[in-house]
Formats: C-alpha cells, structure tokens, sequence
C-alpha cells in the first residue's frame, strides 16, 4: 500500500526534476513562438486541403477580370459536360515565373493563362515549336475569329506569323484634359490636331499666376521615366520599335523625330511636360490639384482614374491623340492581355471553347465596360448600346463609343521579348536628349533630330547585340 | 552633486536629439495607421485624419473601418495570416534546433571531416539565396513538394547561417569541462545537448529563433513561387496581392500592411530581451 503510494511521487518528482531541464531550453517568448507553432499546426494540418481534384485550372493576373468570370464559369460547370473552374489570380511576377517555370522546366502549369502582354511575350523567345502555348491560329481561321476581332489585337501574341492567345481587349489611347481648367480659360479643343497645336492652343493655361517664375501649371504628364506612354507615342507615330515581321527598328526618322519632340517637351524652351506620374498617390494628388492639364488615356486607364480620384468626376473630357503631323493617327495603344491554352493542357478542345466563351461573350464584353471600362476587341459586340451610354465621370461624354471609333486606327504591337528592352533604350536615348537640351537650351531643331537618330542608333545596336546572343532571336535582326 | 546634475544634463540632452528622431521614424507608421482607416475618395484629402469639424478638427465620422472588414471577410486576410503564423512559428522552431543541433555537433564534437564540412557551411553563407531559386524549384518539383509547406518548411531547416551562429555561440558558451563532467556523471550525448547546451545558449536560441520568425513571416519570394494555391499562402503574398497591376486600393493595402505588421511587432516587443542579450553574446568578454 505504501508501495503504491510512493510510486506516484516518484513520478511527479522525476516529472519535477526534469521540468526545469525542458523550460530552460527556450525563454519564455521563445516557448510562445512553440506553442503558436503547435497551434497552428493542429489547425492546418487538421483544416485538410479545400483542393478538389480534376478540375481545370485557371491563372489571371487581375482581380476585376476574376470577378467577372466567375459567374460564366459557375454555368459552365453546371453545364452537362462541364467542369469546375478553379480560378487563381496571381501578381503579375508570380504569374510570369510559374508560366516560364513550366514552359521552360516541363513543371504543371494552368490549363488556361490569362498573360498581361510582356508577360506573354516572355514565351516567344525561343523557335516556334517551344512556344509553350498552343497554337490557336488554325482555330480563329476555322471559327472566322480572324475577321470577328480587331486586327491589331492579334499582333502582341502573334509570333512568326502564328497566333498564341485570344485577344481581351484593344486599349485604344486617348488625351483626357481637365475640362473645367480648358473651358474656363475659353479654350476650344476641336482646333486641336496635332501635338504643336495642343502646345500653341493649350498655353495660356501654363500662367504664371502666383509670380515665382515658374507656371502653376504643365499641360502634359510626361517625363523621361514614364516608358509605356513613350512606346504609345512612338508607336502613335507609325514605326516602333520593330517591324511587321518582328525585325528591331529603332533607328528611323519618325522614331528621332518623336523622341526630339519629346524631350522638347521635358526640357525644351518650350517645356508642356511634368512628373506626374501614373498609378502613386503622389501622382493623383497632382492631377487633382491641377497640376497638369492633360494626360495620354487608354480605355483601362479611365477606370483606375474614377476608381482612384473620384474628386475629378465631371470635370474631365477625352479626345482623340493630337497627331503627330496633320491628317495623322489620333490614336495609340497601351497594354494588352490574351488567354492563352499550354501546350500541356488536357483537352484543348474543351478549353478552347471555354476560352471563347470567357472572350467572346456579349455578356462579358458588356461586363468588361462596365466593370473595368475596357473595349471589347469582338466588333459583333461594339454596337451594344453600353458604349454609347454618357460617362459622368467625363462630363457625360458617351465614352465607350469614343473609344471604339478609334479601334480600327489601332498600330500593331510587337510581340518581341526584346520590345521592352528597347523600349528601355530608347527611354536612355531620350534622357540623352533632356540632358543635351538642358546643357545647350538653345539647340536647333535640326541638330536635335540628327543627335536624336544618333542615340537611336546606340540603343538599337545595343538591343541588336543582346538579340544577337539569342541564337532563335539571330534570325530577326536583319 | 554636480555629478548628479550632469548626469541629468547629458540625459536632458540625449532626451532632446532622440525624441524628434523618434517622431520622426514614427511618422510613416502613423500615416499608415490613419491611411488604413480612410476610404477611397479621403485618401488624397488630407496627409493623415480627414479635415472636419468633430474633436481636434477631424472628421472622425468619416473614418471608417471597412478596409478592415474587407480584408477578413472577402478576402480570406485571416487564413492568410494563420499560414503565415504557422509557416513562421514551425520553420523558426525546427530552424532554430536543427542549427543549435548541428552548430554544436561543429563545435563540440571531433570527427572525421568536420573542418571540411565547417568549410562548407561557411562556404554556403557566400552563396546568394536568389540564385537557389531555380534549382530549388527544380528539386521540390522532383520530391512533389511544389504548392505544400514542407516544400517551404524543409529547406529553411537548417540555414548555414544558423549551423555557424550556433557553432560560434557553442564555442563561447559551453564549456568542454561541464560535457565531460556529464558524461562522467553518465548523462547520455543527446541528454548533454538537451540539458547542459540548450539552457546555455539560451539567449542565441531566443535571438535566432526571433530571427527566423521575422524572416519567414517577411519572405515574399519563397512563398511565391512554393505555394500556388491562395487557400496556402502566407500574409506577405496575399497583401502583395492587393496591389494591382495598374490599379492600387491605398485604404485596403494599408490595412493590409497593419495586419501583416502587428502580430509580428507585438512578438519583438515580448522577445525584445532575448533578442538583444542574443546580439551582444560574447560582445563583452
């Protein structure tokens, strides 16, 4: 009976003895780091995964696009012969690793990628038969998809000659300006139609009003760090960075001309550009404050300035792109997403008809406007009366149609992995132009474009080089 | 006396320079706590409290707490923030034994070929951790680890970097002499580890462990790449989430933020004290 007793004491004091030896391992916040480890484990690993299996997988890189596809994909799965979609919207990098890290390593990837354009262009840097997205071109000629949809919406996922992606959009470009600043000082924009008569017509706004020297106001966002809406001016103008056939074509007159022109924005003696840049609060804060009067607008752009400055409804108006010389394009484009099917992908047949359900639908085509105020690139859909209904946003002026007129002057858009290094190159050639202006403000017009076309050439031989060490790439630089 | 009152004067003094740095580095903290609780059409109103006619001058009925409510209830921010609480807690506390394990092992024990393999873990700290991304990625496909947190718990279990700091501290902290008496005294190898070791590198175990924890909790790439499922990622993946493309909710990205910082901060504010003695280990002789 004593035995009995004293046993359990024993216990409790070898229990004791060895209690101290365990919590001297760890300080007290160290055991609370232990016991939110144990925690939490119990909970994941209890929680089990929510994973179904054999469904179709879907990659987006925008949260709007996800919105706007979930009910199209819930009746899809609900169909007979449909599957559940498991959607999954990744940030963009993430996005662009795990598609080249499948394509490249053979690991699983979606059954469908929706790429914004230079995540997309990152497949097209080895032969035709690596491109790891299906090619659909046989598809589009088959379904008549290649008459249906904008032609330049096919160009940025089009690589030797073969369409990998189904166009989403068309992104044409647009000047948004405050109209409140334009029409008080009794501006009349329709005299507008080139860029040096937007700079002539619009001046009296860059007054000088508070007498430090320095207007209150510029008439352009624009400066030497913004590179999407230099490649939309460049392309505006005709040539780009490559040609039809994909060949680097940096340096040309009209590009030396543009870039001439630009950097006499920045720095000329006529200066009409400001810092104001796209996408940061600084940025919005100076819009709001009036700080300049313009700003280059593609349609997806619109929707993130209602979104992000609600302050400025109604006082705002677009209108076509002053050209760059009379009887020019009054349009550009920026951006550009497709959905495309890996070549690893079960089933393409399938998928493809989900693809142009998603696409082509005059349900998401009116969703695409409404949500995101984006074009839909299908022309069958271009004659919903969405398009024309006013946006109070921009002074009730019936914005969709405005956009949609502008479509079909759309410019291509490369589809070279090297596009946005030239583009970077050519941003270098323009702060060398700045710079020069800077130094030597009276600089002649002439002498300009010649040392434009001069630091055209550099950037293109730079790009050349580093195209020329992609032995797939050798072949398009001529 | 005047000792005293000097004292009190260089304390006056530090008092002085320190507290406008102090408010200073505050400041971005305090835009983001008051930017977390602003909506959208507030945000470019003010620097910090809206502008109105309630106590102070603020409009404090437009504050609101819908950023907060967003990101629990439609954005699953809670999940988020157990995987990121799991995923810290574990890899920190596995890290932070397998390195004391293995540093010790280093330091205390002689075998063949330990200068070689203390050689390569040095060598190993010289090796950029980007540029084991890919190969990584490559093994974890090959074990079928990709989108599982072992594939993110496993390789971060015995940084070279801990194996060395423990080895170090090993060496500074326990005596040969306290080993050899245990085993005299018949206590097993694991037994010393456990019970003569551990509690004496206690404030090393305390600062790594804090350490790993804020480095895994921080770690953006690694879960990137690891987990693709949402339902698995941590709080630095889903807030980098919110940031769109083109397009930023500053009010939602900066409750964000604050969810993503406030755990972690009230963790430093209780392991402070380990974490500072852990720094200044064998700092004075």
């Amino acid at each position: 009976m004593a035995q009995d007793r004293e046993q359990p004491i024993a216990v409790a004091r070898a229990f004791a003895l060895r209690w101290p030896g365990w919590l001297a391992w760890l300080s007290p916040g160290g055991w609370v780091i232990a016991a939110i480890a144990v925690g939490t484990t119990v909970v994941v690993v209890g929680g089990g995964s929510a994973r179904p299996s054999g469904e179709v997988r879907m990659w987006t890189f925008a949260p709007p696009h996800a919105r706007m596809y979930e009910p199209l994909l819930e009746q899809w799965a609900s169909e007979p012969d449909g599957r559940r979609v498991d959607l999954e919207v990744l940030s963009l990098p993430a996005l662009e690793r795990r598609m080249l890290g499948g394509f490249l390593s053979g690991v699983p990837v979606a059954d469908l990628i929706e790429a914004e354009r230079r995540v997309a262009s990152r497949a097209f840097a080895g032969p035709l038969d690596a491109v790891g997205f299906l090619d659909l071109t046989d598809r589009l000629r088959e379904d008549g998809l290649l008459d249906a949809i904008n032609p330049a919406s096919f160009s940025p996922w089009t690589f030797r000659g073969r369409i990998f992606g189904l166009p989403h959009d068309v992104h044409p470009v647009m000047l948004c300006y405050r109209a409140d600043l334009v029409e008080a000082a009794g501006i009349d924009v329709s005299t507008i139609e080139t860029w040096d008569d937007f700079a002539r017509v619009m001046r009296p706004l860059m007054a000088d009003g508070d007498g430090d020297g320095e207007p209150d106001r510029y008439l352009i966002a624009f400066w030497t760090t913004f590179p999407d809406q230099l490649e939309a001016l460049i392309l505006q103008a005709g040539d780009g960075f490559f040609d039809e056939e994909d060949h680097l074509r940096i340096a040309t007159p009209t590009n030396a001309r543009v870039v001439a022109s630009l950097a006499g924005w920045i720095a000329g003696p006529g200066r009409i550009a400001a810092d104001v840049p796209e996408f940061n609060a600084a940025g919005n804060k100076q819009k709001i404050d009036g700080y300049v009067v313009a700003a280059i607008m593609p349609d997806w752009l619109s929707n993130i300035w209602r979104q992000q400055m609600p302050e400025l409804a109604g006082k705002l108006k677009l209108m076509p792109l002053p050209a760059w010389e009379p009887g020019g394009r009054r349009t550009s484009v920026w951006g550009g997403t497709m959905l495309g099917i890996p070549r690893t992908a079960e089933d393409p047949d399938r998928l493809w008809e989900l693809a142009k359900r998603l696409y082509l639908s005059p349900e998401l085509s009116r969703a695409l406007y409404e949500e995101g105020d984006i074009v839909t690139p299908v022309k069958a859909n271009w004659s919903d009366p969405i398009y024309d209904r006013p946006d109070p946003y921009f002074s009730g002026q019936a914005k969709g149609r405005m956009y949609l007129d502008l479509a079909p002057q759309v410019p291509r858009r490369t589809s070279s992995p090297f596009n946005t290094m030239a583009m970077q190159r050519v941003q270098d050639a323009l702060v060398g132009l700045v710079e020069l202006l800077r130094d030597r403000p009276g600089t002649d017009r002439a002498t300009l474009e010649s040392r434009a076309m001069d630091l055209l050439r550099v950037a293109e031989a730079d790009v050349r080089s580093r195209m020329d060490r992609n032995v797939f790439a050798r072949g398009e630089t001529p | 006396m005047s000792g005293r009152r000097g004292r009190r004067w260089v304390h006056l003094l530090t008092y002085a320079v320190l507290a406008p740095a102090a408010v200073v580095t505050l400041v971005p903290f305090a835009w983001l706590l008051t930017s977390a609780f602003k909506a959208p059409q507030e945000f470019f109103g003010s620097m910090f409290l809206p502008r109105g006619d309630g106590f102070l001058g603020v409009a404090w009925d437009r504050l609101t707490t819908g950023n907060l409510t967003r990101l629990f209830r439609e954005l699953s921010i809670g999940r988020a923030m157990l995987n990121s609480l799991f995923l810290s807690s574990v890899t920190s506390v596995l890290a932070t034994l397998c390195c004391a394990a293995g540093g010790y092992a280093l330091a205390m024990y002689r075998f063949r070929g330990r200068r070689v393999l203390t050689w390569v873990v040095l060598g190993a700290l010289i090796v950029p951790p980007p540029l084991l991304l890919a190969p990584g990625y490559q093994v974890l496909y090959r074990l079928g680890l990709l989108d599982t947190y072992s594939g993110l718990i496993l390789p971060a279990m015995a940084p070279a970097f801990g194996v060395f700091l423990f080895r170090q501290a090993s060496l500074q902290s326990v005596p040969p002499q306290l080993l050899e008496a245990g085993r005299l005294d018949g206590c097993s190898e694991a037994g010393l580890f456990g019970r003569i070791a551990l509690p004496l590198l206690r404030p090393m175990t305390g600062a790594f462990l804090l350490i790993t924890f804020l480095g895994v909790w921080n770690n953006f790439i690694g879960p990137q790449i690891v987990l693709q499922s949402p339902e698995k990622q941590p709080l630095a993946v889903a807030i980098a989430q919110l940031k769109g493309v083109y397009y930023e909710d500053y009010g939602l990205l900066m409750a964000g933020t604050l969810v993503s910082i406030a755990p972690v901060a009230g963790l430093f504010l209780l392991l402070q004290k380990d974490f500072v003695s852990g720094l200044t280990l064998g700092a004075v002789k």
